[in-house]
């Protein structure tokens, strides 16, 4: 069986393996040979994750758990290489990127979502199941999710909101420890906030007597 | 997919693997007729449910994953046997236990000798 280690790695406590296979390698090798290092990265992908499980069962420290990583990136970035491929086929060909379609839809609670679209056996407005949140009196326009969705709102606008007096408390400290401090980076550092306002406030005044 | 010790026991011409949970039993025969070249006369799957359980310090509840389990059946002349992993590992375990032993018997004299002057720095003797 393939799905073990050879078996002089087998007693090994450190197993010492290369680098994983970067894109720009990958980009040169063609389909035949993209397609046999596939099915390479693959098999060894399951002989570490069997080794892994052994060691685990056996309460045994899995000698180099990277190698694991290693080969996934390596096979991620097959299959990177192999969509750049099908991409620029299908767009020499068709003039579409032959990828799976996206689509922004409002999910169930009202919130804006990517839906990769996909193969159905029936239309959408055929499908009654699917349809019925949807209609006037179905979920999505229920009270439930309205209320839902102005809290929501809500959290995310208070969040806004701290931010701003935050800074601009935060400005007025600042100018009131040091007055003489450089504007422009002050305003750089600070954009959303206004400065000369800030300057005329109460806690921006400090416990001195003014200059002049 | 990995391949794991079989439990419970199963027959000489049973091997048990863990496969991905969207594999059907068509897909695992394919799988290891075509990449691994094994002979295959049947294919039995089942779904072991992870166990819920308290998160160890939190408290909260969490669900271990579910794991497909399949059950490859070979032909009755071919036999398969898990093999011992971790063989030569043993010795080594053996030897480092020993000298532990040792260390901890050096130790244990170096007590019992400085048990009447508690108060005498370890390097003052002969």
């Amino acid at each position: 069986m393939e799905f073990f280690d050879t078996k002089k790695n087998w007693s090994e406590t450190n197993i010492r393996v290369g680098r994983s296979w970067k894109l720009d390698e990958l980009r040169i090798k063609s389909n035949v040979d993209l397609h046999k290092l596939w099915y390479v990265l693959l098999k060894e992908r399951n002989m570490l994750y069997t080794m892994e499980h052994e060691c685990n069962e056996q309460t045994r420290l899995f000698p180099n758990p990277e190698r694991i990583d290693k080969v996934q990136e390596s096979m991620n970035n097959i299959e990177t290489v192999i969509r750049e491929r099908n991409i620029a086929y299908y767009k020499l060909e068709t003039g579409e990127t032959g990828e799976r379609p996206v689509e922004d839809v409002l999910n169930l609670f009202g919130l804006p979502e990517k839906y990769n679209k996909q193969e159905y056996y029936i239309p959408q407005f055929m499908n009654s199941r699917w349809v019925r949140p949807y209609l006037e009196h179905g979920y999505i326009n229920s009270l439930a999710v309205k209320k839902f969705y102005r809290l929501y709102k809500e959290k995310q606008y208070n969040e806004v909101r701290k931010a701003r007096n935050r800074d601009f408390n935060h400005v007025q400290q600042l100018l009131k420890r040091f007055p003489n401090m450089d504007m422009e980076k002050l305003k750089a550092e600070y954009p959303n906030v206004d400065i000369e306002k800030a300057k005329r406030t109460k806690k921006a005044r400090g416990h001195y007597m003014p200059l002049y | 997919m990995k391949l794991v010790r079989p439990y419970p026991k199963q027959l000489p011409n049973v091997v048990q693997f863990h496969c991905s949970m969207e594999m059907t039993k068509f897909d695992i025969k394919n799988y290891l007729e075509k990449i691994y070249n094994i002979p295959i006369v049947d294919v039995r799957t089942n779904i072991k449910v992870g166990k819920f359980r308290k998160d160890y310090g939190k408290g909260y509840i969490v669900k271990d994953d579910d794991i497909k389990c399949a059950y490859i059946v070979l032909p009755k002349d071919m036999t398969f046997k898990y093999p011992d992993l971790f063989e030569g590992l043993k010795k080594e375990d053996e030897e480092s236990m020993k000298s532990l032993d040792e260390a901890k018997k050096s130790f244990n004299d170096y007590l019992e000798k400085n048990k009447e002057r508690t108060d005498v720095p370890s390097w003052f003797s002969i």
